[in-house]
């Protein structure tokens, strides 16, 4: 595990990573099976599969919300043990305080890091005008729509600024003009301060844009099944043009749509 | 209708509130018709004139409040107590399985039987005075009250916790800044239900009892065959019951702003 060579000091390491549910009641799940994976320090991966395969179990588990069962996972050369702000997540259903507005929720990790006030205020009140919030700093997550609480959970996240993000589909609920907005702040915000970033998602395009690699997984029990390098494609907005782009997104896409109907067949039977 | 009230100051407030209480304002009517038409005797039923006379003569003599005051400082006293111990012990029994092995039992007993035939043990131990008027109290008061903070604690969404943990939270801050503002909502509607109990087992513990307050002066009333004490009483519990439930209310409503709006939206 002390062996950083392969994944940089502040890359991702997991190792034959398992993970099996037990719920109290009902049959025990196995989500993730012997999953290997590293990200360099500063990479940009993006983790692709179908609904049910444990995406956002491995972003827990590198979290440090659920226990390591079997195998290791190692985050900037330490193991993972319990969650911390060094791994920023921002959540598949945002998991907002629903008593706390728009600023208080930016406000909490921040307070929690002892920022002092000034800096506080400055840091959430920059992060919400970044995700097109300015005018709804108090208003109560009940009456925000699903897309602006999901930018309140990306403003949240990145205003903590985590060496390490974890993204679970942050942009699955905007519409396309935002969405693409979006993507441009995110890369902005990467260029300025960079970040080991894992980012769930079943947009193979979006995928296939921002990443530097593109994991895909098979259906559940979630394995590996290929990593694509494309780090030469996409960061531009008109990239989406470039026929090796376009190249890249095909080949994707097929093995996602494989797994997907892998995962039809497993489900019915 | 409601919409016309909306938008001018006083006189619409006004009118709301005459909107709000127009069928007690009739049954009090009626109860006033029914007495002076001498269908039943002054004695059985006097008029509701007669007992605001009494309730205002009681009020400039000073009694009033005296009496009123005692009584609801020992339904409030006993309800603040039960609210401590009940979000407590409710807290507790969801974070801790020892805890909840323990007070399990005890509380799917002791919440649905009748706290009040414990009175006499509670005489035996404390005797007649305040103290066991206000125990009694908390007694019967606390079990919603744990239930309910038992039940939001549990059901608080793990992935709230997940994510003040993610933001740098120790376990401590977790329960005071996450759990129990996620429990809240289910809390207060435990202590809604906690309040009206509260205040009826202290009325009823006072006329058990006897002695000063509320409850005592109506037992009190009854026995000296004195009608206008007793329904004076009656009105006067009214007034206190009423004032406090809808203190209540407002307070939920103070502490559950975030909440209101889900809440208006279910109800359509
Ligand atoms: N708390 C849980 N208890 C039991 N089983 C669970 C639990 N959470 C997830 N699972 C199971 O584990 C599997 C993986 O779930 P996970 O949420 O990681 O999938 P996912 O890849 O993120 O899916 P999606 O794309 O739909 O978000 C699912 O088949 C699910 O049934
Ligand atoms: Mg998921």
């Amino acid at each position: 595990m002390a062996d950083a060579s392969a994944a940089g000091a502040g890359g991702i390491r997991i190792a034959n990573v398992g993970h099996t549910y037990r719920p109290p009641r009902g049959r025990p799940v196995t989500a993730l099976e012997e999953v290997s994976l590293e990200v360099a320090e500063n990479e940009f991966l993006a983790l692709l599969g179908p609904s049910g395969c444990g995406k956002s179990t491995l972003l827990y588990l590198i979290g440090g919300f659920l226990p390591i069962e079997s195998g290791g996972i190692s985050v900037g050369g330490t193991p993972v043990a319990a969650p911390g702000p060094d791994r920023g997540v921002v959540f598949q259903h945002f998991a907002l305080f629903p008593w706390k507005t728009v600023r208080e929720n930016v406000l909490y990790g921040l307070e929690k890091q002892r920022l002092p006030k000034a800096e506080r205020e400055a840091r959430a009140a920059a992060f919400i005008e970044m995700v097109h919030l300015d005018g709804f700093e108090d208003s109560y997550p009940s009456q925000l729509s699903g897309g602006m609480k999901q930018r309140v959970a990306i403003a949240r996240t990145l205003a903590m600024d985590p060496g390490t993000l974890l993204m679970d589909e942050p942009f699955g609920a905007l519409d396309a003009q935002t969405r693409s907005l979006m993507h441009e702040e995110l890369l902005a915000i990467l260029k300025r301060t960079a970040k080991t970033v894992v980012f769930v998602t079943h947009d193979v395009q979006e995928a296939v844009l921002l990443a530097d690699r593109v994991a895909v997984m098979t259906a559940r029990p979630g394995r590996i099944k290929t990593v694509v390098d494309v780090a030469d494609v996409g960061g531009a907005a008109d990239a989406i043009r470039d026929p090796r782009f376009v190249e890249k997104v095909d080949f994707l896409w097929g093995q996602v749509r494989d797994e997907a109907l892998a995962a039809q067949k497993g489900g019915a039977g | 209708m409601g919409m016309r009230f909306e938008q001018d100051g006083i006189g619409a407030a006004a009118l709301r509130l005459l909107a709000g209480t127009g069928s007690v304002i009739a049954l009090l009517a009626a109860w006033e018709v029914l007495a002076r038409a001498g269908v039943v005797s002054e004695f059985l039923l006097p008029r509701f004139s007669d007992v605001v006379g009494r309730i205002w003569e009681d009020a400039l003599g000073g009694v009033l409040f005296v009496q009123i005051g005692l009584t609801v400082w020992r339904a409030v006293l006993g309800f603040a107590l039960a609210g401590l111990v009940g979000i407590v012990v409710g807290v507790v029994m969801a974070r801790n399985r020892g805890a909840n092995w323990f007070f399990d039992p005890i509380v799917s007993i002791g919440f649905p039987s009748p706290k009040i035939a414990f009175l006499p043990v509670f005489i035996l131990w404390f005797g007649l005075d305040d103290s066991s008027k206000v125990l009694m109290t908390v007694f019967a008061a606390v079990f919603p009250v744990i239930v309910a903070t038992a039940a939001g604690t549990e059901g608080v969404d793990k992935y709230l916790i997940w994510s003040a943990r993610n933001a740098g939270a120790s376990e401590r801050d977790i329960l005071h800044e996450i759990v129990l503002p996620a429990a809240l909502p289910q809390i207060m509607t435990g202590l809604q239900v906690a309040l009206p109990i509260s205040l009826i087992i202290t009325i009823v513990s006072e006329m058990v009892m006897g002695g000063e307050g509320l409850g005592g002066n109506m037992i009190q009333a009854g026995r000296f065959a004195d009608s206008l004490g007793v329904f004076a009483g009656i009105v006067q519990i009214a007034i206190a019951g009423y004032v406090l439930i809808k203190g209540m209310e407002i307070l939920r409503r103070r502490l559950l702003a975030w909440h209101q709006e889900t809440q208006q939206i279910s109800t359509f």
